[in-house]
């Protein structure tokens, strides 16, 4: 291949003057773009967080008034702010330990086994991804009314976790999926060779390597059942999580502490991708 | 009857712990919640914590008072410390001295959304975990109607029978005022930027196509008061709502917004519409202006030359709450003048407590003085009260402003 | 217990199967069914409810009474779609084939706004669209918008937020199709189609530039054949400029499962959506999803709101039934990598 410094499909040869142009536009138009297009995506962010150290006047948090530090010293005084939070944390970290553990076994099995019913469960799993959360959290009502008696009804805490488990699953299973893709299926049959019964391959050759897979499918969820309003609503009742907070609030004001307490999570997630991240590249690399 | 005496078990306490729990402690309280079945509904009704159901038969003034109490209110509706605004000083003034500790908590945000979550219980006759709720008028009218609010024992509310205000008895819903004591009102009127509207003093410029605020008008997204001022403009009296009435209103304000006038229908954040500028004239509340005005002096309120509206959020018992002898309490401490105009200080709506104005004064005399908090007599007679609907014809109301709203 | 596994082949799938299928059948495909009952409910939550067959009226006046907020939903979405797609494909192509080191970087940085509240997001847009916020006051103080000119409560806010929403869903799909391609089809191609004329991409050029000028054109009320032709003359410039014959004829091609995948995850959850709308928008641009809503928590009207929702559902059913048929299923659940 000769070396050429342009993207992969620049026509060999042309008038000079378009040559040039295109030229140009291979090589800096898409950067440019994607510049851009970065710009654009974490433009909210960015407002979100300045606007953490806004100090307003009044009970809205518009129109930017001045430079504070106050709300983040003191991040959770506002009623009912650490219920919510508290509660859309321990939602997050259940359902994403049951939709984790359930989802990785189903992704296992589609990766591993040839059975009947492939088609029906790959249709299965994609429906909850592709359905409005409306109507996923809208059926969910129906059914616990309908059931009409605990554990379903009156809402409560167990169905928002009910729900969160359930739309999680299939984010899990692709997520997953997609790792295990690539999967050297030669190292369990040399383990399986050598020593190990199916479930002792499973756990020190299988495991390990999926891993990382297991966590990326795992922060997804965590982020997604902590972020997640419209179904949560539908099978919240009385109970209150952090997005339903946000909600409530900003038909008067939101406080800024939401803006700060978001800003948090929105770290300890970028950090937890990056710690990730790390670990993997040294573990590749020794 | 020592129902103040015990504590309940059940329901109350799992739920709170429920909502406090940010913590494995709150975990821990969940598994336990799971055990006993759930929140909200237990398979043990309420009853059986020693007769919180019965109504006047309760102890006489000076019961004792139970160790804690649930209150669910709207926001912004309490003071706060200015310090720290996760603490209510006139409840913690309760605390002192009565001992029992206040769950308040502002979950409401929706007379509708809210009914919907207290409702199965209602009907299923248990504890909805509430001792009080603060509804506005038409909602505590239907939680009477369909029997679901327990009837004070006026014994225990001496304060509220001396102190509430004549103009807030003899409503057809509860003249006696036997099962509802008033919280809040307000007054729906014009919200405009003067700098940028002029004076206005008609309610027909909300359906004029004026240039100066064409396309940033905002209407309210609470029927009653959207309804009910253009029931007024229309020379039609909103006391007497009639399925004619309705779909004259309904036409008037499709008319409206086919016309462009209006940019959007919504809730209090119209405010920040007319604080931004986004919007230079609204249907509004007259507690969120008092905070407008100050945060944009441009602003004005004023209920029109036709009338304006006048409601009125009130605290009910809800039937089967387990601790309505301190709930009673709780409401009437709220009737002594220096604790309303404490309240009024922070909330800025008008106080449904004689006296309050004059405790007002050395609390802050502004607020004293501001005809928005303590209107004077001539606006009073000016606002008028949506009139009571039955079921069917709620349901009317309700489908046919929902057009209005873009969902109908 | 291995011997036991390996004569019956079938268990070990279905050990890992069950627990979680069991979950969806439970959590997903019931609901689905109850809200079906749901819809042939009449009565109210005072009164209770009763089913009957003869309720399939709930459907036809549901669908007729609100005719104009499922076309407008579909037509917001459908847009949001198209724009997801144009924003999405060039980032994803970079990504793909520029991308190089920093791949998994970039990756996240479309990620990334998922780790903060969707309603922070959308009120984040509020503020950035606000009258005169940063953006639109800055025009207007440069004369060139009118003063009373309005991005919020106008659909172009709300399809904006829809489209920012739901620009990872289209971003992560295309990525993956684009990653598969295979390197030396697209060398072969470039090597088939050496020359300075670029049919492929002048055609496509026009038809989108053509296109998208003229829905603007409506959209703003400006003349839209005239709109129209000027899109066409300058996306085919464009296209002619910057998009090469083995991308149109090769690469392009490669990549549709992943298009297709990314336009199902955006197009039918965003028909659904209604936070945007409610947002963003105001009473003239309420979607489906707000009625669902409105039907459900406010009026507690569960009989209609069913009957709108499951012809949701229906909907979704049907296009994802089309998809699997074209595509088959494996690729479903992959997110399109076998």
């Amino acid at each position: 291949m000769t070396a050429r410094a342009t993207s992969l499909e620049t026509g060999r040869s042309r008038a000079p003057r378009t040559a040039r142009v295109q030229r140009l536009a291979d090589r800096y138009l898409l950067l440019v773009y994607t510049g851009l297009a970065v710009i654009y995506l974490l433009l909210p962010v960015a407002i979100m967080i300045l606007f953490s150290f806004n100090d307003p006047a009044g009970k809205s948090n518009f129109v930017w008034q001045g430079f504070t530090l106050k709300y983040w010293l003191h991040p959770l005084a506002v009623n009912g702010l650490p219920e919510a939070v508290g509660l859309s944390l321990i939602l997050a970290f259940l359902s994403t330990l049951a939709a984790t553990a359930l989802g990785t076994l189903i992704a296992l099995a589609l990766v591993r086994y040839e059975f009947r019913w492939r088609s029906a469960t790959n249709s299965l799993i994609f429906l909850p991804m592709a359905t409005p959360e409306i109507v996923l959290g809208a059926s969910l009502l129906t059914m616990f009314v309908s059931i009409g008696a605990a554990p379903f009804f009156p809402l409560w805490f167990g169905t928002i976790l009910i729900a969160h488990i359930m739309f999680n699953i299939s984010f899990v299973v692709v997520t997953v999926r997609a790792r295990l893709a690539g999967f050297p299926r030669h190292l369990e049959e040399a383990a399986m060779d050598l020593f190990a019964n199916e479930w002792t391959t499973f756990w020190k050759v299988t495991f390990p390597l999926i891993l990382p897979g297991i966590i990326a499918a795992g922060l997804l969820a965590f982020s997604l059942s902590i972020d997640d309003f419209v179904i949560t609503n539908f099978t919240a009742g009385k109970t209150q999580t952090f997005p339903m907070f946000i909600y409530a609030k900003a038909r008067i004001g939101i406080p800024v502490q939401v803006n700060v307490i978001g800003t948090i999570i929105f770290l300890v997630a970028v950090g937890a991708v990056a710690l990730t991240t790390l670990a993997q590249r040294r573990s590749r690399s020794t | 009857m020592s129902d103040k005496k015990k504590i309940p078990a059940g329901p109350v306490v799992s739920r709170r712990q429920v909502l406090l729990g940010g913590t494995m402690a709150g975990f821990a309280a969940f598994l336990a919640a799971c055990g006993t079945g759930g929140t909200g509904a237990t398979s043990e009704p309420s009853a059986s914590e020693g007769g919180s159901v019965e109504p006047s038969a309760t102890a006489a003034a000076g019961a004792t008072p139970s160790a804690e109490v649930n209150w669910a209110n709207w926001t912004y509706y309490m003071d706060v410390d200015p310090n720290d605004p996760t603490k209510f000083p006139t409840l913690e003034k309760f605390t002192d001295e009565f001992g029992t500790k206040v769950n308040y908590s502002e979950v409401i945000e929706g007379n509708d959304e809210f009914f919907g979550t207290i409702k199965p219980q209602l009907e299923a006759g248990q504890d909805t975990g509430w001792d009080i709720v603060t509804l506005t008028d038409w909602m505590a009218a239907r939680l009477i109607r369909l029997g679901w609010v327990e009837q004070f024992n006026v014994d225990n509310m001496a304060n509220f029978v001396a102190n509430i205000k004549e103009t807030y008895k003899g409503t057809d819903w509860d003249g006696e005022m036997q099962y509802h004591a008033p919280w809040q009102s307000g007054m729906t009127g014009l919200g405009y930027d003067v700098d940028t509207t002029g004076e206005l003093t008609s309610l027909a410029a909300f359906f004029t196509p004026d240039p100066r605020w064409k396309g940033k008008t905002e209407y309210l997204t609470e029927m009653r008061d959207t309804i009910g001022l253009t029931m007024l403009s229309l020379g039609l009296d909103p006391a007497q709502p009639t399925i004619d009435a309705c779909d004259k209103a309904v036409a008037k304000l499709e008319e409206a917004q086919a016309a462009g006038i209006v940019r959007d229908v919504k809730g209090n954040s119209y405010a920040e519409d007319l604080k931004s500028g986004d919007a230079v004239l609204a249907m509004a509340w007259s507690g969120d202006m008092v905070q407008a005005l100050v945060d944009k002096p441009s602003l004005r309120f004023r209920i029109a030359d036709e009338g304006g509206m006048l409601w009125t959020d009130n605290s009910l018992i809800p039937k089967g709450a387990a601790h309505k002898g301190t709930a009673e309490m709780l409401l009437d401490f709220f009737y002594i003048p220096e604790n309303a105009a404490a309240v009024e200080a922070y909330v800025n709506y008008i106080c449904p407590v004689d006296g309050a104005a004059e405790a007002m004064i050395a609390i802050d005399p502004e607020i004293a003085k501001n005809p928005l908090i303590f209107p004077p007599e001539d606006i009073l007679a000016r606002l008028h009260i949506f009139g009571g609907l039955s079921e069917a014809d709620e349901a009317y109301f309700n489908e046919q402003f929902a057009k209005i709203l873009g969902v109908g | 217990m291995g011997t036991l596994l390996k004569r019956h082949r079938w268990i070990a799938p279905l050990a890992l199967l069950a627990p979680g299928i069991l979950w969806l059948l439970v959590f997903y495909v019931w609901p689905a069914f109850q809200m079906f009952i749901a819809s042939f409910w009449s009565g109210s939550l005072e009164t209770g409810f009763t089913f009957s067959l003869s309720n399939y009226t709930n459907y036809t006046e549901a669908i007729d009474q609100f005719s104009e907020q499922y076309l407008r939903s579909i037509v917001y979405a459908g847009t949001a779609t198209v724009l997801t797609f144009l924003i999405a494909y060039p980032l994803a192509y970079t990504i793909a084939f520029k991308g190089g080191r920093y791949k998994n970087l970039l990756l996240f940085l479309v990620v990334a706004p998922f780790f903060t509240s969707f309603l922070l997001r959308t009120i984040s847009w509020k503020i950035i669209l606000g009258d005169g916020g940063p953006f639109l006051g800055l025009f207007k103080d440069l004369g060139v918008l009118p003063e009373d000119f309005r991005l919020l409560a106008t659909p172009i806010a709300v399809i904006s937020g829809i489209t920012y929403n739901f620009l990872p869903f289209m971003t992560l799909p295309v990525y993956v199709a684009l990653e598969k391609v295979d390197i030396r089809l697209v060398e072969a191609a470039r090597d088939l189609y050496a020359g300075p004329w670029r049919p492929g991409g002048a055609i496509v050029g026009a038809l989108l530039g053509g296109v998208l000028a003229g829905v603007l054109g409506v959209v703003f009320a400006w003349s839209w054949p005239l709109m129209a032709a000027a899109g066409a003359l300058a996306g085919g410039l464009i296209g002619w400029l910057l998009v090469s014959e083995s991308f149109v004829r090769v690469t392009f091609p490669l990549s549709l499962p992943g298009v297709f995948a990314g336009s199902l995850l955006t197009f039918i959850p965003a028909i659904g959506d209604y936070v945007n709308a409610e947002f963003l928008g105001n009473p003239e641009t309420r979607m489906i999803g707000n009625v669902i809503q409105n039907k459900f928590l406010t009026q507690n009207d569960y009989p209609t709101a069913s009957a709108l929702s499951f012809t949701l559902m229906a909907g979704i059913l049907v296009v994802v039934a089309i998809y699997a048929r074209i595509l088959g299923t494996e690729e479903l659940s992959t997110g399109g990598r076998v």
